[in-house]
């Protein structure tokens, strides 16, 4: 069917009808030492006929650098209006309100898709717009693999969505219906989810609010042995307000979430139903950082749980500058109580505003940054400044009362007169009694804070050659902080284990760090800095040479086994150069650096090739608010090529 | 690699064939939704004269650093009836900031908003900056991906090449 619908399209064209055309290719492949070798290609054509707009993507990807192997059409749709109404068979992607009921989004650099291959229905009529879509949507996750993607779910779904606006107000209704078959660690959940939703939105002279609710209610069809049916409910809300205020040149963003779906201690989220499910695209409250150090200490958002508040103010200063600064607090919408190590108790966090006790995950995040132009807009630079705390795991977390139990062991001694004998008998006697009830404390939970500082600066001449300097300053810490005056809870008296239990009044902080350096030893503070170098010449080229440096290992300590010549050349290594050194064993200084140098040419306006050698270093990389873990890239090539025509 | 290297000698040959027949290719006409809640459409705007489209997003930085330039060109040629049009990217997740952002900057040029890329898509702009200049009857006269400092210089050339008001000729993009 795929194939056939590409030859019509393509035969259209080059049969010289009335279409009009445009398309866009993007080819990438990368080699590491790794072996691992990827080879991704992608073809974009949007076809356009009187009424009718079509869009197919070719991709042909043996493998692509993450997701599946393909050589096929990934993608495919046919649109058709006319007057009032406008048709859409194929993939769907469409977003109503902020997301809170349905967001779609193809994002390759995540692998994340929530398209629905199906049928879209929409009209429209002065200021009433109703919509209808349905079809099948195959959402996957990534398991340990960090390349290959591991778990499906699977949706059948149908949505509804009625819109009015009336000058400069708008009031929408959403309705989302999907049977989702979600596939587990062992076996899959088959959940009902019915999503209902309302939002509005009023747009005045110096001030803007948008406001949506979503309802949320989810029934997993299982059976119980003989086949009893035993359907679990589960039910959620999400609220979502955006109010901006703008004063002159001044702008105030102001936004606040609540999503309440599922809730579990620590970091625990159940992975069964009931959760949000991946149409459902938030807004995050978080900043949209585009420095590279700051993307990698981003806060790892729950959809499911959690509330938050986040305040921008963005704005003019003297001399041409501009200000945007930026605070954001997030906690879950529950405090937590472990009462044993297995049982935990929630506690509602009172009122609208986020939590700070460390039971209910608490994330603070504030940025600031000065930019501005400068000598006739030849010169351009950017100071930032990014702080952030974030408790990310609570492994226990008691405070309250206990009495500690006293037993009292005593023989009683008894005799008895047999037949003129005098037998003596003794019996253990055991007295239990309490103490008095004395204050136990019990937490332990990790920590991460940053404190990040980007600067970046270009200068650029009037032939056209630019200079650019980027430099990014990070101090992190990562530990386990662990608190009072009882350890682990005690199964066999079930009690909390006071580490002086002739003293409950011995209290104790231990803050343990997570990093280790080269010798495995814990340091308190990872260092992380990066430098970018760039040259180049307006339209024609540009030279980037990167290099990435971390003073502590934040997990198992790894070896970079492969010494480059790049490496050698910015390490200023004479002896690589000269023979004296041994090329396979690097040097200590060439470890936890990361040194890539790029190349690109613009062949013309709209096409253009880049050439990087060298090493990436892994880790977490967020992009609309999905973020996944990249594995490292070392020691390899990558070529790119695009083009738009 | 060598299924690879097929592959971009064939992206280079098409690319190359579609260059030399871009003339004469028209815009569609797309509806679009603009940051003050008003729905327009690209022929509508191309009434009064040229448009130059660039698609951005807040958390990207050469877009931010081209968007100067774009603003002072609106300016400067808007009596010759030339506009630009900034389409936004930022998903829904983010899209409350645009606003302020535009504000903040004092820019006076139009802003669109594409919160899923549907326009971008069909435009071929999820590059970003990818720049797409417009001629009044509707006919793309020049594209652009990405942006180097320095570029206004060309981006200005084409600007002022379509209005008439260049007194040199040819491209200073070799």
């Amino acid at each position: 069917m795929k194939e056939k619908i590409l030859l019509i399209l393509t035969a259209a064209i080059l049969s010289g009808a009335d279409f009009d055309y445009n398309a866009s290719i993007v080819a990438s492949y990368g080699d590491n030492y790794d072996f691992y070798s990827y080879s991704e290609n992608r073809l974009d054509l949007n076809l356009f006929y009187n009424n009718i707009q079509a869009w197919i993507q070719y991709e042909y990807s043996n493998p692509p650098e993450i997701g599946f192997p393909l050589n096929d059409i990934r993608k495919f749709r046919v649109e058709y209006a006319r007057d009032n109404f406008t048709i859409k068979v194929g993939d769907i992607y469409e977003y109503w309100g902020r997301g809170l009921v349905f967001n779609q989004i193809d994002d390759q650099t995540t692998n994340y898709d929530n398209g629905t291959r199906g049928l879209f229905l929409g009209y429209t009529n002065g200021g009433l717009s109703l919509s209808h879509l349905n079809g099948n949507t195959e959402i996957w996750f990534f398991g340990n693999d960090l390349r290959t993607p591991y778990f499906n779910n699977s949706h059948s779904m149908y949505g509804n969505q009625a819109q009015y606006d009336w000058n400069n107000i708008s009031l929408g209704l959403t309705q989302l219906h999907s049977n989702e078959t979600h596939q587990k660690y062992f076996g899959e959940a088959y959940v009902n989810h019915k999503l209902k939703g309302i939002y509005g939105s009023i747009m005045l002279d110096n001030a803007d609010l948008f406001v949506e609710y979503v309802d949320k209610k989810s029934t997993e069809k299982a059976s119980l042995f003989q086949g009893i049916p035993h359907d679990t409910l589960k039910n959620g809300y999400g609220v979502y307000g955006n109010l901006n205020l703008y004063l002159g040149s001044w702008g105030l963003t102001t936004e606040y979430k609540r999503y309440v779906f599922d809730s579990g201690h620590g970091d625990f989220t159940a992975d069964e139903y009931g959760n949000r499910i991946g149409f459902q695209m938030m807004p995050t409250l978080g900043r949209e950082q585009n420095t590279t150090l700051l993307g990698r200490v981003v806060h790892p958002y729950n959809f499911n749980d959690e509330r938050g508040l986040q305040l921008s103010l963005t704005g003019p200063l003297p001399l041409g500058l501009n200000l945007l600064t930026q605070y954001a607090h997030l906690s879950r919408n529950d405090t937590w109580q472990s009462l044993t190590t297995i049982d935990w108790k929630n506690k509602h966090i009172d009122g609208l505003l986020p939590g700070s006790d460390e039971s209910s995950l608490p994330y603070w995040e504030n940025y600031q940054e000065i930019s501005g132009f400068g000598l006739d807009d030849k010169l351009y630079f950017r100071f930032g400044r990014g702080n952030n705390k974030d408790i990310i795991k609570v492994f226990r977390f008691f405070d309250g009362q206990q009495r500690s139990m006293i037993l009292t062991e005593s023989w009683n001694y008894d005799t008895t007169e047999y037949y003129g004998y005098i037998y003596v008998d003794s019996t253990l006697v055991t007295d239990t009694s309490f103490t008095a009830l004395f204050d136990v404390e019990s937490k332990m939970w990790q920590e991460v804070g940053s404190n990040t500082y980007p600067f970046e600066f270009s200068y650029t001449h009037k032939n056209g050659y630019s200079l650019g300097i980027g430099f990014e300053y990070q101090e992190r810490k990562k530990r386990n902080i662990s608190r009072g005056n009882a350890t682990f809870y005690n199964g066999s008296d079930s009690s909390w284990s006071l580490i002086n239990p002739d003293n409950p009044d011995s209290f104790y902080v231990n803050y343990e760090s997570q990093f280790t350096d080269w010798n495995s030893e814990r340091v308190k503070t990872q260092f992380n800095r990066m430098v970018t170098l760039s040259f180049s010449k307006a339209s024609k080229w540009s030279l980037t040479i990167n290099h990435d440096q971390s003073s502590a290992f934040d997990g198992p300590k790894t070896i970079d086994p492969y010494y480059n010549p790049l490496e050698a050349l910015i390490f200023g290594d004479i002896k690589y150069f000269t023979g004296d050194r041994d090329r396979s064993a690097p040097p200590r200084f060439g470890q936890q650096r990361w040194v890539s140098a790029e190349v690109a040419f613009n062949l013309s306006s709209s096409q253009r090739i880049s050439i990087m050698y060298g090493s990436i270093q892994g880790g977490l990389y967020c992009s609309n608010g999905i973020c996944r873990q990249i594995a490292p890239f070392n020691d390899g090539v990558k070529l790119s090529y695009s083009a738009i025509f | 690699m060598k299924i690879y290297i097929i592959t971009i000698l064939l992206c280079f040959s098409v690319s190359l064939f579609a260059k030399e027949n871009e003339t004469g290719r028209v815009i569609p006409d797309l509806k679009i939704k603009l940051l003050n809640g008003k729905t327009t459409s690209i022929h509508e705007l191309l009434k009064d004269g040229p448009l130059m489209i660039d698609f951005w997003a807040t958390w990207c930085k050469p877009c931010k650093k081209v968007m100067k330039h774009l603003d002072t060109y609106h300016q400067a040629y808007k009596e010759n009836g030339f506009k630009v049009l900034m389409i936004n990217q930022d998903t829904p997740r983010s899209i409350g900031k645009v606003k302020s952002y535009i504000r903040g900057k004092n820019h006076q040029f139009i802003v669109a908003l594409d919160p899923n890329q549907k326009i971008a898509k069909k435009l071929n702009g999820l590059v970003m900056p990818t720049l797409i200049l417009v001629d009044q009857d509707g006919t793309i006269k020049w594209r652009h991906q990405g942006y180097m400092p320095g570029e206004e210089v060309e981006i200005e050339h084409q600007i002022k090449t379509l209005l008439g008001l260049n007194t040199e000729s040819g491209s200073k993009d070799s």
